[in-house]
């Protein structure tokens, strides 16, 4: 109701906030997806690995130990397989510990990944190659957890510390991971190791601003099963001065969550394992307010997310059953000293079936059917039911040592929205020993969001899915410890979802298949790793050119316009240096200004900025790891706001501990 | 290993150069002229948690100045969502909603002379009565019993009582010591007219007019109301209603209805006609018709989204909130519709105040 009497007052800040993303999209995908995995067993063929070794360099020069993978089962075993043609990033552990732990954070230091957060730790929507909020897919252990009401994910609901790895995967992923994977996808891996290990981990950080950040992992596992626990709590009270001589201070920017995740594995015997991942994250944000006497807000995400996977080879036959449960609900006190809110709950039940067959050491085939079925409700959502259904085709084919390619074709089949058909080709070719190429195009998709369809009194029943055509060109240089990737795309996205105001009065707002976009531009990402003697250095950088341009009628007249918050240039490195048992590193972010309105208007745009973030750490350990740390983040106390009226804190310190045994 | 060196120093010395490009481009510094006597401000209100409501003034001879209130009291903001602006004496009251706050400046030069703060909660329109200011205020939003009107004791600038009122108080007008308040509904649907007694400030009465009043407009002893009926998300959908009530009885003396399902947008009385808005097509029929006009007096063709809307000195002015986003754009017609000025201002301009 809010949404649409946008005339009334303003909208409320549950929607405007998760809304403000640079289209006013919402959506919603779904569901299941993806990918079954194909739990790797990689070691058996040796080949399988020489080619790994030659053409995944990428994948290998920044996740060292998938070398020893032997005992390893990634979750998610696809990805591998069948993205080799597109741009793949791999966050490892020690990444991810010397990142502030959420999502937003951590991508927007190491990737080309653009965020329009709202603040600290407030709402956060990523814009990945120049696409909007719910355009980027968040994959947990391969099931899209993308919110059914608003089909983006928060990436300030996500905690990084709870993962052994995140993959940033660049490009169209829908065949694979289904809505939403148009600009890319994000992948959270929980990896299980079968082997006897009993370690642990311990994370315990303080910060300004009564900042805490806590983290205990263990791993308890033999050859014969494997179980990983993890528990995080972030909390702060978020109340900094604004930076320069104002005397503002961040008011009502005050949060904590709290997460559990449980992997655990058990092989029955050589042909079959059974898999249990789990999940549990509860977390409570104050909005910070954007002018003083405002009236105080929060919101509550509670999600869980549990999947069981058995899976079973025979001959050349890998089968996976996966079934998953996905729990996601909210609410929003648009008073703070009421008791009054609003909420949303959808609750998914996904099942999946993977069959993969490898016709021989070169031709390798997997087929994917999966269900998936979703009932929720809400305050402005009526018990509403939605099922989804879609088959897959995936092929990969090693026609030489050095040339490969991939196809793969999807349906989709619902009552809901079309069925849309979607596919993907990528092939690879290496030239040299240092150089290879890659070509990838896809057709994605994106489907309503149970708001879009479903809002009580201005939901939409009859709107399509936004469909994406897209293709990249990327060129890989790589030796033993350097590697440089230069990738092109052009994306042509339609019908795109947006909410707008009946025009005339505007009074009323209600969703509709719109505009299209067309989106290019390029990607640089390097990593080099020299060593001088006893001192090691990682240099890491990656550099976006992003044009993502909509159709916009001004005084009748329809021109190409930027999307907002899409910036031109987004710039990231970072240095790491260690000698001995010291560790230091440092991380520099740019991005360039972006616009704020849709008609580009120059006195609303925001700002660039330039932050920096220093850390070093000292390890006393002698068997074992035990670091102590110290970070200063935004280290020239930069004045920024990555949103218009949403401050970000000047320079401020965390020291922390990091213990391994 | 070599070209890659050096490859790697081209992108670190690239890099250096995208960072150090930033431009600053956009400090074009206006200045506020601070004479503000005759002419109108338009209100704009901005975009809802962006404080970027803003305040613009026209001239009698048409020359535009934006954003007055912060030129002129540097490092102060109009504030979150700018609803309304009344005056009294030699003040003008800006009413901030959603940023809870008053702005109290001279009407003449719009020096900053005090701000509101306490006692407001989600304030809308503001109207004067018995020397006192009294405000709508729709207080927490979702709880539809903590609506209120605040009084405010104009010598001190502080809110002195407050006089519970049914949901969604709105535009509110003083006829006679009594104050007359539509309500609207909030986030909700009303359908009445509130009187409140200013002598006792207390509800005299309250009585039905129509579904969803929206504006208010006192002319030769009677009070007209605008009222827009239930939208089509908040099923029964209704036709909206131009009501009468007549002032020396508190009474409905009239209504005219709209055909259909028509929801009217906005009202303006200028001699002895009505001018009414639906999408944006302006109508207009005399004040004493018995049946509302089937034709347009015109369209309003260059504008997107009717958002504020008057009619005074044989001119129709009406605001362009475009997307809601971008500066939107004001327009002056003639009575018969021809468009005679253009003018660029802020987010979403919601209303017109002329300062005589």
């Amino acid at each position: 109701m809010l949404v649409v009497n946008y005339k009334t007052t303003a909208r409320p800040g549950e929607w405007e906030g998760k809304q403000q993303d640079a289209s006013q999209e919402t959506c919603l995908c779904n569901k299941y997806r993806a990918l079954g995995k194909k739990s790797v067993e990689i070691m058996t063929i040796r080949i399988r690995f020489t080619f790994f070794l030659l053409m995944l360099c990428q994948f290998i020069s920044a996740q060292s130990d998938s070398i020893k993978l032997k005992e390893v089962i990634v979750s998610d075993s696809n990805l591998k397989k069948y993205s080799s043609s597109q741009s793949i990033q791999v966050l490892n552990d020690s990444i991810i510990d010397t990142n502030q732990p959420s999502l937003t954070y951590l991508l927007n230091f190491n990737t080309v990944i653009y965020f329009k957060e709202n603040g600290l730790g407030m709402t956060s929507a990523p814009s990945f190659r120049g696409t909007t909020g719910a355009q980027t897919a968040v994959i947990w252990n391969g099931i899209n957890i993308n919110s059914q009401f608003l089909g983006q994910a928060d990436f300030n609901t996500i905690g990084t510390r709870d993962f052994n790895s995140i993959t940033v995967k660049a490009g169209g992923g829908s065949v694979l991971y289904g809505s939403s994977a148009i600009g890319g996808s994000i992948h959270l891996n929980n990896d299980l190791r079968f082997k006897n290990e009993f370690s642990n981990h311990v994370f315990f950080s303080a910060g300004s601003y009564d900042t805490y950040s806590a983290n205990y992992r263990t791993i308890v596992s033999s050859e014969k099963y494997s179980l990983q626990v993890s528990i995080s709590r972030n909390s702060s009270e978020n109340d900094f001065k604004y930076p320069g001589t104002s005397d503002q201070r961040n008011i009502n920017g005050e949060y904590y969550n709290t997460s559990m995740n449980t992997t655990f594995g058990y092989k029955f015997n050589a042909n079959n394992i059974i898999k249990a991942y789990s999940q549990f994250y509860d977390s409570e944000r104050h909005f910070s307010l954007t002018s003083p006497n405002a009236l105080k807000t929060k919101y509550n995400d509670f999600n869980t997310r549990n999947l069981l996977e058995w899976e079973s080879l025979f001959n050349r036959f890998t089968s996976k059953l996966r079934v998953a449960h996905i729990g996601e609900s909210y609410k929003y006190f648009p008073n703070i000293d009421s008791k009054t809110f609003t909420y949303g709950k959808v609750e998914t039940s996904i099942i999946k079936y993977d069959l993969a067959f490898d016709v021989n050491d070169k031709i390798k085939l997997n087929s994917i059917v999966d269900y998936s079925r979703n009932k929720g409700y809400g305050s402005s959502i009526d018990n509403v039911k939605r099922e989804v259904g879609s088959a897959s085709l995936l092929l990969h084919h090693l026609l030489t040592e050095k040339w490969d390619y991939n196809a793969s074709i999807r349906q989709e089949i619902t009552d809901n929205y079309g069925n849309p058909f979607l596919f993907s080709f990528g092939t690879r070719y290496q030239f040299t020993d240092f150089y290879r190429i890659k070509l990838n195009a896809s057709k994605n998709f994106r489907m309503p969001t149970y708001n879009d369809l479903f809002w009580e009194g201005s939901g939409n029943p009859n709107l399509k899915p936004e469909t994406s055509y897209q293709a990249e060109i990327g060129n890989e240089f790589f030796t033993k410890n350097f590697s440089l990737s230069i990738t092109g795309y052009y994306n042509s996205i339609k019908d795109l979802l947006r909410w707008v105001p009946t025009e005339g009065s505007g009074d009323i707002w209600s969703p509709e298949n719109t505009d299209k976009v067309r989106a290019y531009g390029a990607e640089v990402l390097l990593e080099w790793k020299p060593k001088i003697g006893t001192h090691n250095f990682t240099l890491n950088g990656t550099y976006a050119y992003t044009v993502s341009e909509g159709k916009q009628l001004i005084k009748n007249e329809l021109v190409y316009k930027q999307l907002i918050y899409v910036p031109y240039h987004k710039l990231t490195g970072s240095v790491a240096y260690n000698w001995k048992k010291i560790s230091s590193y440092f991380q520099y972010l740019y991005n360039g200004e972006v616009y704020s309105t849709p008609f580009n208007n120059p006195a609303t745009r925001v700002k660039d900025y330039n932050v920096g973030n220093l850390g070093v750490d000292y390890d006393f350990g002698t068997k074992n790891s035990y670091k102590i740390g110290f970070q200063v983040l935004n280290l020239w106390n930069e004045n920024y706001q990555p949103v218009i009226s949403r401050q970000m804190p000047g320079r401020n310190y965390t020291i922390y501990i990091n213990l391994n045994f | 290993m070599k070209k890659f060196n050096r490859l790697f120093l081209a992108v670190i010395v690239s890099s250096a150069f995208f960072a150090s490009c930033s431009n600053d481009d956009d400090n074009n510094k206006e200045e506020a002229s601070g004479d503000y006597k005759g002419g109108l401000f338009i209100l704009n209100e901005g975009k809802f948690e962006t404080p970027n409501g803003s305040v613009s003034y026209l001239s009698d001879n048409l020359t535009l100045e934006n954003n007055i209130f912060s030129l002129v009291n540097p490092g102060k903001i109009t504030g979150d969502t700018a609803q309304n602006i009344g005056f009294q004496g030699d003040n003008a009251y800006v009413v901030a909603n959603a940023s809870n706050k008053i702005e109290v400046v001279n009407r003449y030069t719009f020096k900053s002379i005090a701000t509101i703060t306490t006692g407001l909660k989600y304030p809308r329109y503001i109207a004067f009565a018995n020397g006192k200011g009294y405000v709508t205020n729709w207080g927490d939003p979702y709880n539809a019993a903590d609506d209120y009107v605040a009084v405010i004791d104009l010598t001190t600038n502080t809110v002195t009582s407050s006089i519970p009122v049914t949901e969604g108080p709105e535009k509110i007008v003083e006829n006679n010591g009594k104050l007359y308040v539509a309500q609207k509904g909030g986030y909700g649907q009303g359908n009445s007219l509130t009187v409140i007694n200013a002598a006792t400030n207390t509800v005299a009465t309250n009585f039905a007019v129509g579904d969803v009043p929206t504006s208010l407009v006192k002319d030769n002893g009677a009070l007209y109301i605008l009222c827009a009926g239930r939208p089509s998300y908040a099923a029964p959908e209704t036709a909206g209603k131009l009501v009468k009530v007549d002032l020396s009885n508190n009474t409905v003396a009239a209504t005219l209805n709209f055909t259909g399902l028509t929801h009217p947008g906005f009202l303006d009385i200028n001699d002895s006609k009505f001018y009414y808005t639906v999408g944006n097509n302006i109508y207009t029929a005399a004040t004493s018709a018995t049946a509302l006009p089937t034709t347009a007096l015109f369209k309003a063709s260059e504008v997107k989204i009717l958002y504020g809307f008057a009619v005074k000195n044989n001119n129709i002015y009406i605001g362009d909130a475009v997307n809601y986003t971008d500066p939107g754009n004001a327009y002056i017609y003639s009575l018969t519709g021809t468009l005679s000025k253009t003018l660029n201002v802020g987010v979403s301009p919601n209303g017109f105040y002329f300062n005589n």
